[in-house]
């Protein structure tokens, strides 16, 4: 689990440098990265809008990429069909609300490979199940979610399943059974849970900063240039994850964008 | 507008579209109607509002205190400040005080369909009553397992009178008012029944929605459900296309079939105790599988699938006027449009913010322009069909609103909600003042004050 604490660090502060070597800094001299979410909030594809925010944060939410495109029906039927054509794949997120995580493929199969060797350091047996695991069943599974028969049948393409390799792909992360029905398992992304408990407090304080306001607003500028004290992410992170969700507003003002909590 | 009327009179516009012109033009102008009023019995929140079919003049409303009023909408019973604003007082309202009235909250109350001389309703003290009009007594009687959630009545039946029940118990319930029996128990559902809409172009088709997040389709000539719709089904755009479709399916179905087996169903048991997997290895899986497969009706088969529409209770359904859609609204606040030929997910996404998690919700959709008025919290917001975004707020409740209620023959949108009133979003402006339009008025100007 160390490398998943560096990463968010190292990706984003990665993406910053690509970010200012590839587009000419235009902004004001005094900011440290040339990036701002006033200027780019939205694009004009998703696939555009995926790649540009993969390059700056760790992983991205369904909620992110309605704030960066106008239409959301736009949105909702290209993932779709990105997801069709394999070049991401969607996660539900256990938060209670309808929050998905998206995540380019070749990305994930990286994490998947990562887990497998660990396993096979710590010198656990079967670690074959992460390769059927990767191959039958990523392959052709492409819902979020998967009935047990389903899971097993499909493993057992590549040899014999026994129920210690359903533990193993538990214990690693991947699968994850779902609370309202017994016999059905979420895919999960291994070392989610750091960065789900980051989403969801960063996302009460930065409503709690906003509301504690006079008039529930403040400019975008300013509120980027904000930390958060519970959320190791990016303060950008969870103003587009709001926007998208509704319950952030943005407007045009004469002095540049403003965000102000929606009422209703 | 007296060149809309020339250029129908010479023949330019087509009286249809004519019609819709005008029809589409009050519709984008709607807004809290300062001419009329209707003044609500109740006493509780109001849950369910119907305008009858035959004549589309009687608002019929059914409120959480066991009070059921009808309103009539064309003529006030009386008026205030001189004329100008029309008060609807209700024709008449049965309610707890009435000798076969409900004892507890109302939740549904719909009319007979095909004339406005029965109504139904019901609700939460697990009746369903049917009542008649002119003498407001209770005519028949059903009695419910479980609290009564939704009633409906399909109003393209021919051959029946099958009011259709969602109770808080799995099984949905078809009343005959003929008979004065149950004619149908429709199993599939895993949790109770939160709404019930028959399809608009079949009479015998019927759409449930459940607490456990399904939508399913029955065919109440045939046993069971014919589809169960999956969130995960989806087509990209308003028609399927055709090719995709089945290449996915042929290349799901050889997957699954390569591993032995039919193995799309689910095993009846599925105890888990302290670990997570059943033991037996796949071969034998397959095998015990088959042969609970043999033993199940095929009208039972559908039990075993257990694909969701919402994450979430689904709140509210309505089926569009032609039939060929399905509106879904769930309590993840999401509103799903559903084509009923292929049981796809269309993937338009409508912004709503937050809807109502535990309490049915009432839409209305109306053709021309193709919007959809949804109840969110407060507010009670507009969306284009087709295109999932707000066109129109209307803000006016005090308190969360139920329902919504379009009245096409005068484009008129009846809302209601917990703070007990039924209010009325006209269009704005009155005719004469769309005729003047064109011409100059002149204005005194001395005629002001502060």
């Amino acid at each position: 689990m160390q490398n998943n604490c560096t990463n968010p660090e190292t990706s984003a502060a990665g993406g910053k440098k690509r970010r200012r070597e590839e587009v000419g800094c235009s902004h004001a001299a005094n900011e440290d990265e040339c990036f701002s979410l006033q200027d780019e909030l939205t694009f004009s594809d998703t696939s555009v809008a995926l790649r540009m925010m993969r390059s700056q944060f760790p992983r991205i939410d369904q909620s992110q990429l309605y704030s960066s495109v106008n239409d959301r029906t736009q949105v909702d039927r290209e993932l779709e069909r990105l997801r069709r054509d394999k070049v991401v794949r969607v996660f539900k997120l256990n938060t209670g609300q309808d929050d998905h995580a998206i995540i380019f493929l070749d990305d994930y199969l990286n994490q998947v490979d990562r887990i497998a060797k660990r396993m096979e350091e710590k010198k656990q047996s079967d670690t074959d199940i992460f390769k059927w695991f990767k191959e039958h069943v990523l392959d052709s599974k492409l819902e979020p979610s998967i009935a047990h028969h389903e899971l097993c049948s499909l493993l057992s393409l590549g040899g014999k399943v026994k129920d210690a390799h359903i533990t193993l792909l538990i214990n690693a992360g991947l699968l994850t059974r779902q609370l309202i029905d017994p016999d059905m398992y979420w895919f999960a992304i291994p070392g989610i849970g750091k960065l789900w408990k980051a989403l969801l407090q960063g996302r009460k304080e930065l409503l709690s900063l906003l509301k504690r306001k006079r008039h529930k607003e403040m400019f975008l500028a300013e509120l980027e240039k904000k930390r958060l004290r519970y959320s190791p992410l990016d303060m950008r992170f969870h103003i587009r994850d709001l926007i998208g969700s509704g319950h952030l507003k943005t407007f045009q003002t004469t002095s540049g964008l403003v965000v102000r909590v929606s009422t209703d | 507008m007296w060149q809309a009327i020339q250029s129908r009179e010479t023949g330019r516009t087509p009286s249809n579209s004519f019609a819709n012109q005008l029809k589409s033009r009050r519709i984008s102008s709607l807004q809290l109607s300062n001419r009329k009023d209707f003044v609500s019995p109740h006493r509780g929140s109001v849950n369910s509002l119907q305008v009858d079919l035959t004549e589309g003049r009687y608002l019929l409303s059914g409120a959480s205190d066991g009070s059921a009023a009808v309103f009539d909408t064309q003529r006030a019973t009386d008026s205030e400040a001189s004329g100008l604003i029309a008060k609807h007082k209700c024709v008449f309202s049965v309610d707890k005080g009435h000798e076969h009235g409900h004892r507890f909250a109302v939740s549904s109350a719909v009319w007979y369909p095909i004339d406005t001389g029965l109504f139904v309703t019901g609700s939460f003290d697990h009746l369903i009553k049917v009542w008649d009009t002119n003498t407001a007594q209770a005519v028949v009687d059903f009695k419910m397992p479980g609290k009564v959630y939704r009633t409906a009545m399909s109003s393209l039946a021919m051959s029946h009178t099958l009011i259709a029940a969602g109770t808080e118990d799995v099984q949905v319930r078809l009343c005959d008012i003929a008979s004065g029996a149950f004619s149908h128990t429709l199993s599939g559902h895993r949790d109770g029944v939160m709404s019930v809409e028959w399809s608009t172009s079949s009479e015998w088709v019927l759409y449930t929605g459940g607490c456990d997040g399904a939508i399913r389709f029955w065919d109440i000539r045939r046993a069971g459900c014919f589809r169960v719709l999956d969130q995960s089904v989806t087509q990209l755009g308003v028609r399927p296309p055709i090719l995709k479709h089945t290449a996915v399916n042929s290349k799901v179905s050889a997957d699954k079939s390569s591993s032995g087996g039919k193995n799309r169903l689910k095993p009846l048991q599925s105890k888990h105790t302290g670990s997570q997997n059943m033991k037996g290895s796949s071969s034998a899986k397959a095998l015990v599988e088959k042969s609970r497969q043999k033993r199940l009706h095929p009208g039972m088969l559908s039990t075993l699938d257990r694909a969701t529409a919402h994450y979430g209770v689904v709140t509210g359904l309505k089926a569009t006027n032609d039939g060929m859609y399905l509106l879904s609204a769930g309590s993840d606040s999401r509103i799903r449009l559903w084509d009923t030929q292929s049981g796809c997910n269309t993937l338009l996404n409508f912004e709503t913010g937050r809807l109502h998690t535990s309490k049915a919700i009432q839409m209305a959709t109306s053709d021309d322009p193709a919007l959809l008025f949804v109840p969110c919290m407060k507010t009670v917001k507009a969306f284009g069909m087709w295109s999932g975004r707000t066109t129109l707020m209307f803000r006016g409740h005090y308190e969360s609103v139920n329902t919504c209620c379009f009245n096409s023959t005068d484009q008129e949108l009846y809302t209601s909600g917990a703070d007990r009133q039924i209010l009325v979003w006209s269009p704005g402006g009155s005719v004469e003042g769309e005729m003047d339009q064109d011409e100059e008025v002149a204005e005194d100007k001395d005629n002001w004050s502060d």
